[in-house]
């Protein structure tokens, strides 16, 4: 499935893997059961009684604030016959009652009635075992709630690894923290999950699948370049982007689009940072824009404004993403919709750019089956090997170099359970991974 | 409920505007998006004017200043962004998308002294890629009335959908 060779300097990956449905099977039963998943944000369920629904490989979920507050991750069907019992998309309610038979829970999940309950024989002992079935893990960091179908997973903090202090460094951006906003894009692509991963983990094409974005920026006179970005693979199949020269971010790093008024604010906040957390810490949570990947499912794009998309597979070639804003509690109003304009001028499926990566993935979709079932089968692979000769000298790989998308691919053959379908030839760099000191 | 109440005329500026003649600006709109005319559309706006497409879960009453949004232009993006789809190197409508567009149920609104709201149905169908596409959802606008015909002041699609369909991103103007 995938061949890394050190003597050719060569990463190959087998295009079955965005095709296949046995693979797309595969990955439901491997990594969308067995690793912790993104299910939400905290803040999307501010207050008691909040819920959403959401599916998360496939298992529709309900996700809500019990009437003590804790927050819950319920599946979203009735345990007497499987009806899914909240169909509505949000809301508030301290009860979720299923229509079909009117079996009656509580947002903690304790069964609260069953119509002519006296009908089962040991009543009390039955209803004891018919409360709503939560998910087995559900640990939170930061506010991001993450969930687990497999009681046996590694502590969140452990899969999270490096990856976690990247969260932490967005929640530490603004004193009051973040929260999410209502708005949330809701969309789906023609492709493969993985594709939307390799996409944003991919500096390589910006400047040619963004041109018109660049030009704008360009235009509007900010000197876009690709100095100084860099790629890391944090682990466990997570990977980060270190940018700075792809535009700026609303109360980080101006640009003179964002106008004076917002260079002052950007101003006062570094030196509230620099004071808050130290210059050390401070200019790694300022002065850089940030891609953050966290394996299977969750993208924080802290660029333009700070946007968390969470992938959904639905099929070999389709794959649905919903994306929220996370903004700083109690913005200025004009800096707030600053940001707004700003982040879905780029993000989103209505934006000046992501289109063009859609269209960019959805493309790779189709032009992949070319070399389907070919007589001439090491045709069928794409090539993710720029920068390994980089790799080989201990440099620091760029975010134009494909080393943040190998290192995924690495895991992705681990967590797929396919450990045998990584081919390694000749000896891999001691020097070629992990991450970088920003505490 | 919505009252039924005329809807057919509206005064603004001392003018007496009428369904038809709103109408018509609708429908040349629509024309002259789906014949790709981006300087022609841009002719129908006022300086300073908005184009608004909230998210699918938009409720009345949010504002793309506080809430996510699928598009939030300003005049400057409205100029990029037909700047963009006029260049062969917007990748997502290169080749272009056709468009289909039909206006209905077109109502008029008072608003303020010099601008007047408009409301309308739209199906927008879209054929790229080898798929096809319908989009549905109202309009809701803010007209301005000039020697030279009606203006946007805002151009808002408000979009009937749960979600987007795969596939089916906002990359042309809808």
């Amino acid at each position: 499935m995938i061949v890394e060779d050190w003597d050719q300097l060569t990463f190959r990956v087998n295009r079955e893997a965005y095709r296949s449905a046995e693979i797309f099977t595969r990955e439901r039963g491997w990594v969308w059961t067995h690793t912790w998943l993104y299910l939400g944000h905290e803040t999307e369920i501010p207050n008691p009684n909040d819920f959403k629904v959401r599916t998360l490989g496939g298992r529709p979920l309900i996700f809500c604030r019990d009437t003590a507050g804790e927050v819950h991750a319920f599946l979203n069907s009735c345990p007497h016959r499987g009806t899914v019992l909240c169909r509505e998309s949000e809301g508030s309610t301290r009860l979720f009652q299923c229509f079909y038979h009117a079996w009656t829970f509580r947002n903690n999940g304790d069964l609260a009635a069953i119509p002519d309950a006296d009908a089962y024989e040991s009543t009390d002992e039955f209803k004891a075992s018919m409360g709503l079935r939560g998910v087995p893990r559900l640990e939170i960091h930061e506010g991001y709630v993450f969930v687990a179908f497999d009681p046996d997973v590694p502590p969140l903090l452990e899969h999270l690894g490096d990856a976690a202090d990247y969260m932490t460094m967005i929640e530490q951006q603004h004193v009051g923290g973040m929260t999410t906003l209502p708005g949330t894009q809701q969309y789906s692509v023609r492709g493969n999950w993985k594709l939307a991963v390799e996409n944003a983990m991919d500096g390589y094409h910006f400047a040619p699948t963004h041109n018109t974005f660049v030009g704008y920026l360009r235009e509007s006179g900010f000197a876009v370049t690709d100095d100084n970005q860099y790629a890391y693979n944090l682990g466990n199949g997570h990977g980060l982007l270190v940018l700075t020269g792809h535009g700026g971010r609303i109360s980080m790093i101006w640009e003179p689009r964002f106008g004076e008024d917002e260079r002052v604010r950007t101003e006062q906040h570094r030196a509230e940072m620099a004071e808050r957390l130290g210059e050390k810490r401070a200019h790694y949570v300022a002065d850089e824009s940030h891609i953050l990947f966290v394996f299977p499912n969750l993208l924080l794009f802290d660029i333009e404004g700070l946007s968390i998309r969470q992938l959904e597979p639905v099929a070999p070639d389709q794959t649905d993403v919903r994306a929220w804003q996370l903004v700083p509690r109690n913005e200025d109003p004009a800096a707030r919709a600053l940001r707004m304009k700003t982040v879905v001028s780029f993000v989103g499926p209505g934006g000046l750019a992501t289109p063009d990566d859609i269209e960019a993935y959805e493309a790779v979709q189709r032009g992949i089956q070319a070399t389907a079932d070919t007589a001439v089968p090491e045709l069928d692979y794409s090539d993710m090997s720029r920068g390994m000769a980089d790799e080989v000298k201990g440099v620091q790989g760029r975010s134009t170099d494909e080393g943040a998308m190998r290192g995924f691919w690495r895991h992705w053959i681990e967590a797929v359970g396919l450990d045998d379908g990584l081919a390694v030839h000749g000896d891999r760099p001691a020097s070629f991974l992990e991450g970088r000191d920003v505490r | 409920m919505t009252a039924i109440t005329n809807t057919h005329t509206v005064q603004c500026q001392g003018r007496t505007i009428t369904r038809p003649e709103v109408e018509d600006f609708l429908y040349g709109e629509a024309d002259i998006l789906d014949h790709w005319d981006y300087d022609g559309w841009l002719a129908l706006f006022e300086p300073g004017a908005r184009y608004e497409i909230p998210t699918t879960d938009y409720r009345p009453g949010w504002s793309p200043h506080e809430t996510g949004s699928f598009v939030d232009d300003d005049w400057d993006l409205i100029l990029a962004r037909v700047k963009r789809l006029k260049s062969r190197k917007a990748h997502a409508e290169n080749p272009h998308s056709r468009t289909h567009r039909l206006v209905s149920n077109v109502r008029l609104s008072e608003h303020t002294e010099d601008s007047f709201r408009v409301s309308a149905s739209f199906v927008v169908h879209r054929a790229r890629d080898g798929h096809f596409d319908a989009y549905v959802g109202w309009y809701e606008h803010v007209l301005v009335p000039t020697e030279d015909g009606l203006r946007f002041r805002l151009r808002r699609s408000i979009l009937g959908h749960e979600s987007l369909a795969a596939g089916a991103r906002l990359s042309f103007i809808l």
